[in-house]
C-alpha cells in the first residue's frame, strides 16, 4: 500500500475553511466566559456550523452528505481539538455513521437532530457531556458505541467534572440495551484528531511564549532547556498526527484497522496530555493560574483521552490478536 | 491524503520483489573487517549487473533513476526480503557519489561513480576529529599547497570501515585565516597514499567498524578538491542524498520486526508474560507504527521539495530514541538470558550498537536543537551559526 500523507489543495481548503471559521467565531478565549461553556457558543453558531456542511464530511451525497472521507472528516476533528470545541462537534460528526434510518442520518447530517456524547461509566451509569439541547445520545464505551434517543437515558444529574468549560451530567441507561455496535474505531479515530488538534495547539502557544517572554535579557526559547522541551511538543504531535492521518487514510484497505486507531489513539492521548502540561511548565507561573488558556488544554486533553476508552484497551487493541 | 494506486507501479514492486527473492545472499553475513567488505561489494555488483544499483541516483550517473515512490517500494521490499545493509558502501552510494554528481569535475565524476556503482571501490568519511564532533566547522586538519598538490597533517575519527576503504571524503582547513567555515575544503584522498596511518577503534559493543585516522604530510592532488579551495563547507552542506527519506525505510521496517519478535515471544512464554510488559510492549508497537506513518509523511514531503526540511530531524531523533528502547526492552521480557552473546538474535549486540543511533550523524541533542530553531523558530545557538543557508 502506498500513501501520500500531504493534504490535497481540497483537504487544505476544508481545514483552512474551519480553522478560519473556529477562530473567528469560536476562538479559545470564549471559554473565559462561563455563558458559553457547556456546548453554549457552539449551540448558538449551530445554524452556521450545520451550513458549513461539516456533519455530512463522510456520508454519502445521496443523504445529504459531501461523500468524502475519513481523512477530511479527521482533518476537521483536529481543526475543532485546536479551538477546544465542544465534544457535541465531534459527536455530531460521528453520529450520521451510527445512524440505522435514512431520516435520522439526514437530520444529523443537516443540524436537525443533534448529538452529543454520553462516555459509559459502567454499572448503568454514563456521563452525558454538554448534552443541553441534544435529542440523540452516541453512547461510547471500550466495549463499542451506539446511538440512542434522548429519551432512553434517564433524567440529567449535574456533576462538577475536571474540565469546567464543559457540561457533565450524570444519566442513568436503559436496562435492556441491545447489544453494542461493534465498532468504535471510527469515531476512536476522530478522537485522536481532535487530541492531536491540542496536542499541536499546545505546542504553537508554548513557542510562541517561549519567543516572547524574556528573562536574563533574553527570550526563554533561547535557553536550550526550553528549545529540547518544544522539540519534545514538537516531535511528539507529529508522531500522533502521523499515525492518525496514515490510518484514515489507509482506513478499509486490508491493515489491522483496530490495532492502527489504538496506536493513534495512544499516540494522540499521549501527544495531548504530555504537551499539555509541557505547555502549562512553560508559561510559568502564569500557566498555573486560571486566567491563562494553559490549563483548558488539559483538563480537555484528559477527558478526550478517555472517551469510550482507557489505556488498558487500547494496549489490547494495538497488540491485536 | 490519499491512497495510490498504479498498475505501474504495482507492477515494479513485483519486479523488485521477484528480483531480490533470486539474488538476496544467503549466507551469513560477517560481523565486520575485510570479509564484511568483500560481502558487501560482492552484493552492489550483483545489483549492480542486474541493473538496480544506485536506485536514487540519476540516469546519466549510471543509476536507476527512479522516482520517490520506486525508491520507496524499493526499500520496503529490500527490507521485507531480508536483503543486506549498505554498510561498507553506505558512505559511497549515500553521501559521497551524490557529493560528486552535484558539486564534482566531469573528471571526478568519471573517475570515481562508476567504480562506486560497480562496486570495486567503496568509501569512508574524513569529517569528525577529536576536538570537532557535534561543532564540524571547528576542524583542525591542516592542508595547505605544495605545487599541484595539497600536503595534510591532523587526524581524523570515527572513521567507518577506515581500514577497507580505497577512497575518503575528507574535510581539511586550507585557510586557518579566513572565518571558521570559509577555510575548509572537501576533497578526495586515496587510503592507499603515503603517510596515512589508521588505527582500528574498538566499539563497545566488541565489534571494530571505525578507526582513528594520522595524517603525515600526505599528498593529494589539488585535482582531487571537489568544489572550489575554501569552499568545503558550502560543498559539504549541499551534500543530500538523493533518498528524500526512503533511505530509512529499511531501518524501520527493521525495528517492526524486532518489536513482533519481542511480541510473540512474550506470548509464547510459559503462563504468559506479566501485565506490565505487555503494556510496555503496547507502547513500543504503537511507536513503531508512529516510525512508519512519520516516515511515509516525509517520503511525502520529499515528492514535492528539492531540499529537505528539518522535518527529517524529528524521524530521525525518534528513530534513534526508538531503537534503543526496542534493542533495551529484551532485558525485562526475557530476564537474564538475555545477557548471553550470540545466538540467533544477540540482544546484547543489538542493545549496545543501537546506542550508536543517538550520537551519530548529529546527536540527539543537536538534532533537538534544529527542531526548535529550523521548525519552531525560536532563537538561534551555536550550533545553528555556521549554517549555509
Amino acid at each position: 500500500m502506498i500513501i501520500d500523507l500531504t493534504p490535497s489543495d481540497d483537504q487544505r481548503m476544508i481545514e483552512d475553511g474551519v480553522r478560519g471559521f473556529l477562530q473567528d467565531r469560536l476562538p479559545v478565549e470564549r471559554l473565559r466566559d462561563v455563558q458559553n461553556h457547556g456546548g453554549a457558543a457552539e449551540r448558538s453558531l449551530w445554524g452556521e456550523l450545520s451550513g458549513l456542511g461539516l456533519f455530512g464530511l463522510g456520508s454519502a451525497e445521496q443523504d445529504g452528505g459531501l461523500g468524502l472521507g475519513l481523512a477530511e472528516e479527521a482533518l476537521v476533528a483536529r481543526a475543532l481539538g485546536h479551538a477546544l470545541a465542544s465534544p457535541i462537534m465531534l459527536a455530531q460528526l460521528a453520529a450520521p455513521h451510527f445512524a440505522t434510518g435514512a431520516g435520522l442520518r439526514a437530520a444529523l447530517i443537516s443540524g436537525a437532530a443533534k448529538a452529543a456524547f454520553a462516555n459509559d461509566l459502567g454499572d448503568g451509569v454514563a456521563h452525558l457531556i454538554d448534552g443541553d439541547g441534544a435529542d440523540q445520545i452516541l453512547l461510547l464505551s471500550p466495549q463499542g458505541a451506539m446511538l440512542l434517543p434522548r429519551s432512553a437515558v434517564g433524567e440529567a444529574q449535574s456533576v462538577a467534572g475536571i474540565d469546567e468549560t464543559v457540561a457533565f451530567a450524570r444519566v442513568s441507561l436503559p436496562s435492556d440495551l441491545p447489544a453494542r455496535f461493534p465498532a468504535t474505531d471510527r469515531t476512536s479515530l476522530l478522537i485522536s484528531a481532535y487530541l492531536t488538534g491540542i496536542a499541536q495547539a499546545t505546542t504553537s502557544t508554548a513557542v510562541d511564549y517561549a519567543k516572547t517572554r524574556e528573562q536574563f535579557g533574553q527570550p526563554i526559547g533561547a535557553f536550550q532547556a526550553i528549545k529540547h522541551l518544544c522539540a519534545d511538543m514538537a516531535s511528539r504531535a507529529a508522531a500522533a498526527e502521523a499515525q492518525c492521518f496514515y490510518t484514515a487514510v489507509a482506513f478499509g484497505n486490508g491493515l489491522d484497522d483496530a490495532s492502527e486507531v489504538a496506536a493513534a489513539r495512544m499516540l494522540a492521548a499521549r501527544a495531548a496530555i504530555e504537551n499539555a502540561k509541557a505547555n502549562i511548565h512553560i508559561h510559568g507561573a502564569m500557566g498555573f493560574t486560571a486566567d491563562c488558556d494553559a490549563h483548558l488544554f488539559l483538563k480537555r486533553a484528559h477527558l478526550m483521552a478517555l472517551l469510550g476508552s482507557n489505556r488498558a484497551t487500547e494496549r489490547q487493541r494495538v497488540l491485536g490478536h | 491524503m490519499h491512497l495510490i494506486a498504479s498498475p505501474e507501479l504495482d507492477q515494479f514492486r513485483e519486479q523488485c520483489r521477484d528480483w531480490l527473492a533470486d539474488n538476496v545472499p544467503r549466507g551469513t553475513r560477517p560481523l565486520e573487517g575485510a570479509a564484511l567488505r568483500d560481502f558487501d561489494l560482492g552484493w552492489q555488483r550483483r545489483q549492480y549487473d542486474a541493473g538496480w544499483a544506485g536506485i536514487s541516483w540519476p540516469k546519466d550517473y549510471g543509476g536507476r533513476g527512479a522516482s520517490v515512490l520506486e525508491q520507496l517500494i524499493w526499500h520496503e521490499e529490500y527490507a521485507r526480503a531480508g536483503a543486506p545493509p549498505s554498510a561498507s558502501m553506505f558512505v559511497a552510494l549515500s553521501h559521497a557519489g551524490p557529493t560528486l554528481i552535484v558539486s564534482g569535475s566531469e573528471a571526478q565524476k568519471q573517475r570515481h561513480l562508476p567504480t562506486i556503482l560497480r562496486g570495486e571501490e567503496n568509501w569512508c568519511q574524513g569529517f569528525s576529529e577529536p576536538g570537532s564532533g557535534s561543532d564540524l566547522a571547528s576542524l583542525k586538519c591542516r592542508a595547505h599547497i605544495e605545487g599541484d598538490a595539497l600536503v595534510v597533517n591532523g587526524t581524523k575519527i570515527w572513521t567507518t570501515y577506515g581500514e577497507h576503504a580505497v577512497w575518503q571524503e575528507l574535510l581539511v582547513r586550507t585557510d586557518p585565516d579566513l572565518p571558521r567555515h570559509k577555510g575548509i575544503s572537501w576533497v578526495i584522498c586515496d587510503m592507499r597514499s603515503p603517510g596515512i596511518e589508521v588505527r582500528p577503534i574498538k566499539a563497545m559493543s566488541g565489534l571494530t567498524h571505525f578507526a582513528q585516522v594520522f595524517y603525515d604530510d600526505v599528498r593529494i592532488p589539488l585535482t582531487n578538491v571537489v568544489g572550489e579551495i575554501n569552499g568545503g563547507w558550502k560543498v559539504a552542506m549541499t551534500t543530500l542524498g538523493f533518498e528524500r527519506g526512503t533511505a530509512t525505510i529499511a531501518h524501520q521496517i527493521e525495528l517492526t520486526n524486532v518489536v513482533e519478535r519481542l511480541i510473540s515471544t512474550a506470548r509464547a512464554m510459559a503462563g504468559g508474560a506479566d501485565e506490565a510488559v505487555m503494556a510496555d510492549l503496547a507502547t513500543l508497537k504503537s511507536e513503531v507504527m508512529a516510525l512508519r506513518s512519520l516516515t511515509v509523511a516525509s517520503v511525502s514531503r520529499g515528492m514535492r521539495e528539492a531540499v529537505p526540511g528539518p522535518e527529517g530531524n524529528i524521524v530521525a531523533l525518534y528513530f534513534a530514541e526508538l531503537t534503543r528502547r526496542v534493542n533495551g526492552f529484551s532485558f525485562d521480557l526475557l530476564g537474564h538470558k538475555a545477557l548471553e552473546r550470540g545466538g540467533a538474535h544477540d540482544w546484547p549486540l543489538n542493545y549496545l550498537e543501537s546506542f550508536k543511533w543517538a550520537i551519530g550523524g548529529g546527536t540527539t541533542d543537536i538534532r533537538r536543537n534544529a527542531i526548535a530553531e529550523r521548525l519552531l523558530g525560536l532563537p538561534k545557538g551555536p550550533s545553528a551559526r555556521d549554517l549555509v543557508r
